[in-house]
C-alpha cells in the first residue's frame, strides 16, 4: 500500500511540476497583456512602431494566443492595423 | 458636435504651392459646413508600404476638426471626384490628442 501511495504522489508531482516548491516567488504561468495596464503603449493607427510588433513578416495580424494580448485590446489592435493598411503606412 | 481626424494623401508630382491649394480647398469646405478646424499636421512625403495606383510616394496631411455628419458628407463628396488625391480616411475620436505627433515633421 505504501508503495502505491508513493507512486501516486510521484505522478501528481510530475504533472504539476511547474507548481514545484522551487519556483520563484513572483512567478506567473500566464503572460500578462502587454497593452493593458499602466505605462502601456497607446494603440492607434498612427502609432506604427507599436503596430509593427503585432504583425507577421508578410503583414498578417498575429493571433492573440501567440502575443497574449487581451480580448479587448486585440479588437482595438485589429481595427488600428486595418486603418494603417489603408493609409499604406504599414 | 463630434471630433474627427482626417488624413489625405496627395499625389507627389504636384508642386508645393499646388498641394497647399488642395489643402486650403478642403479647409474651406470644412469651415463652410458647420466645421471647426483644431489642428493641421504636415507629415511630409512618405513612402508607401505597397504601391497604390502606380504611385510609390505621397504627401500626407492630417486634419483634426470638430464637426457634424453633414461636414463629412460634403468633404467626402468633393474628395471622391478629385483626381489629385490618392486616398483619404476619416476617423471619429472621443477626444483630440494634441500632444503626440507620431510623424515628427514640422507643424503648422
Amino acid at each position: 500500500m505504501k508503495r502505491n501511495n508513493r507512486r501516486k504522489d510521484k505522478k501528481k508531482t510530475s504533472q504539476n511540476s511547474k507548481l514545484s516548491l522551487f519556483q520563484k516567488p513572483g512567478f506567473k504561468f500566464f503572460k500578462q497583456c502587454p497593452l493593458s495596464g499602466k505605462n502601456a503603449p497607446v494603440v492607434d493607427y498612427k502609432n506604427v512602431r507599436v503596430l509593427k510588433k503585432y504583425i507577421s513578416e508578410s503583414g498578417r495580424i498575429l493571433p492573440s494566443r501567440i502575443t497574449s494580448v487581451s480580448q479587448k485590446k486585440q479588437k482595438e489592435l485589429s481595427r488600428a492595423i486595418k486603418r494603417a493598411r489603408l493609409l499604406a503606412i504599414i | 458636435m463630434n471630433s474627427y481626424e482626417h488624413t489625405i494623401i496627395i499625389k507627389q508630382d504636384l508642386q508645393e504651392n499646388q498641394s497647399k491649394k488642395v489643402l486650403n480647398k478642403y479647409e474651406e469646405i470644412i469651415t463652410k459646413n458647420l466645421g471647426k478646424i483644431v489642428k493641421i499636421e504636415d507629415w511630409g512625403l512618405l513612402n508607401f508600404a505597397r504601391p497604390i495606383k502606380n504611385n510609390k510616394k505621397g504627401l500626407y496631411f492630417h486634419i483634426k476638426f470638430d464637426g457634424e455628419g453633414k461636414t463629412i458628407d460634403e468633404l467626402e463628396k468633393a474628395e471622391n471626384i478629385d483626381d489629385k488625391l490618392i486616398r483619404y480616411l476619416t476617423v471619429k475620436v472621443n477626444k483630440h490628442d494634441l500632444e503626440t505627433n507620431y510623424f515628427g515633421k514640422k507643424e503648422n
